[in-house]
């Protein structure tokens, strides 16, 4: 029973640990903007994110190697330092935006100034971390997060032409503005795709002491956690649609988006909404500052881990802390988190197969995958994943650049 | 490739590093050959330590290699124990003069409550 349980409350975890702050803005300003017509993106990226999460989380219960050795190991010393450059500036302003997200949910709760409430969330989150075992700080942010089901509560209340999100589940092209149209595709694949989920997943499935036992255990956290994750993700484009499409509303600041549960559900929708946000943001927030920190010490071979105390890896804890400094500076500036959540999602999708690449290749080795290697089925869905892939990180900056961001 | 052969690119170079009890200390950064044209050519070490940065990726891995200290660590192949998912070698670390990064910091994290010593 209690392995019943205990599988039952991961994926509760990795369900309310799906939804980020890029997720919030993309999906609810997708469904402002195009009503339901991206829709079928979001399956799309669900789909990806469990094929390549299931495999990083397999590589790193077999042979105990999180997403940057396999990095280091297969691109070879030079391609994987600048990999790592890259995934450290979009982890930064990843996490600078989760950051503000945190700060401005805190705000929206309380009242208090946004400046002081920066200080008080940075602050907050490393005590948090410093104080809480790595299976807790996932149960928390993840059972919190469970908050933003008010969203698919609230989709349903808002009563949408059916019919009309049905449409929207097959791929189609609109009638015009097709290259905001296409931004906004990129973008949603970006929300989903993050790096820093991939980085998180095998890194933590180590801090949980997976071993090849742990392969079922794996397989249903990244299949069922992150496929009703996505669910979340239709709730809140549901929302932005039948709530803001052909208002000229476009959700700029993340209070709009609780707006989304507020106006069905009342006041009660509303503390729902911004728990979840806070809940969710403040998650990713720690998973952000983690990757970023596990990746430098993946990179250069330093002990790493939560599960090793701080006493047990010191320059790891060094550097978490650090980021959560330097992510203060960036917060600090009064840059608007939204804005910093597009850039961030966009960058992070031209280093996507720098990411993707090497987790197909050590999943395929003989050598120490054995008989857990990819099968047919992890390696169709991978290339076929690798070429969507590729094309969304060579069009991504292009799109940005002739959308203005999307604020064409 | 048979199962007593390695593939010194492929499962030695950027491989972890493991002590003997299992403790991470630094990666393969690069590997010293000895002998080669004519001969037979022979891995005599293991070289660690962002010193050996600039030799693997030009003017960018020496930028690197002196943001991380420069410091240069030379392990003997004999030390080396096994080569599996990561390289294992036979003595602890401090012995051989890896991890020092992290012994070095480590008193000053042990000064906030919590650490976890």
């Amino acid at each position: 029973v209690s392995k019943v349980l205990g599988l039952a409350l991961g994926i509760l975890a990795a369900i309310g640990g799906f939804v980020d702050i890029g997720d919030l803005v993309f999906n609810v300003s997708a469904g402002a903007t195009f009503g339901y017509q991206l829709m079928w993106v979001i399956p799309i990226g669900v789909v990806g994110i469990i094929v390549y999460s299931e495999m990083c989380g397999r590589v790193a219960a077999v042979s105990g190697k999180a997403v940057f050795d396999a990095i280091r190991e297969r691109l070879g010393f030079a391609p994987a330092l600048g990999a790592l450059v890259a995934s450290e500036v979009v982890n930064l302003m990843t996490l600078a935006a989760e950051i503000g997200g945190v700060a401005i949910a805190l705000q929206l709760l309380s009242g208090l100034p946004y400046r002081w409430l920066i200080v008080l969330a940075i602050v907050g989150l490393a005590v948090i971390i410093w104080t809480t075992s790595f299976d807790w700080l996932e149960r928390i942010f993840g059972y919190g997060g469970l908050c933003l089901l008010v969203f698919a509560v609230a989709a349903v209340k808002l009563a949408p032409d059916w019919g009309k999100v049905g449409n929207g589940l097959l791929p189609h092209l609109p009638q015009n503005n097709k290259l905001l149209y296409a931004y906004f595709v990129i973008g949603l694949l970006g929300a989903a795709l993050t790096p820093y989920e991939v980085y998180f997943y095998s890194s933590g499935g180590i801090e949980d002491r997976w071993s090849p036992k742990d392969i079922g255990l794996n397989r249903a956290n990244a299949i069922i956690g992150y496929g009703l994750g996505g669910f979340l993700s239709f709730a809140l484009m549901i929302s932005g649609a039948a709530l803001f499409l052909g208002h000229g509303i476009s959700p700029e600041h993340l209070g709009t988006i609780a707006l989304g549960a507020e106006n069905p559900l009342g006041r009660i929708g509303l503390l729902f909404a911004l728990v979840g946000i806070l809940f969710a943001v403040g998650g990713a927030s720690i998973d952000t500052v983690f990757s970023g920190a596990y990746n430098l010490a993946q990179f250069c071979g330093w002990e790493w881990g939560r599960y090793r105390q701080p006493h047990g890896a010191p320059r790891f804890t060094l550097t978490w802390l650090v980021l959560l400094v330097l992510a203060l500076a960036i917060v600090s500036t009064g840059v608007d988190p939204v804005m910093l959540t597009e850039y961030a999602v966009i960058f992070s999708v031209v280093a996507l197969p720098l990411t993707y690449i090497p987790i197909l290749l050590v999943a395929n080795d003989r050598t120490y995958m054995g008989r857990y290697r990819n099968r047919r089925l992890a390696n169709g869905f991978g290339l076929l994943y690798l070429v969507v892939i590729m094309v969304v990180a060579l069009t991504a900056v292009p799109l940005m650049l002739l959308t203005n961001v999307g604020q064409d | 490739l048979s199962s007593s052969q390695i593939d010194i690119g492929l499962q030695v170079l950027d491989r972890q590093l493991l002590d003997r009890n299992g403790r991470r200390c630094g990666k393969v950064d690069d590997v010293a050959i000895e002998g080669g044209a004519g001969g037979a050519p022979e891995v005599v070490a293991i070289l660690v330590g962002p010193g050996y940065w600039p030799q693997r990726a030009g003017l960018i891995g020496k930028l690197a290699g002196w943001i991380g200290g420069g410091r240069r660590v030379r392990v003997d192949w004999s030390d080396v124990r096994k080569i599996d998912s990561a390289v294992e070698l036979k003595r602890e670390a401090t012995e051989l003069g890896l991890g020092r990064g992290d012994d070095r910091l480590r008193p000053y994290v042990d000064k906030i409550p919590g650490a976890g010593r």
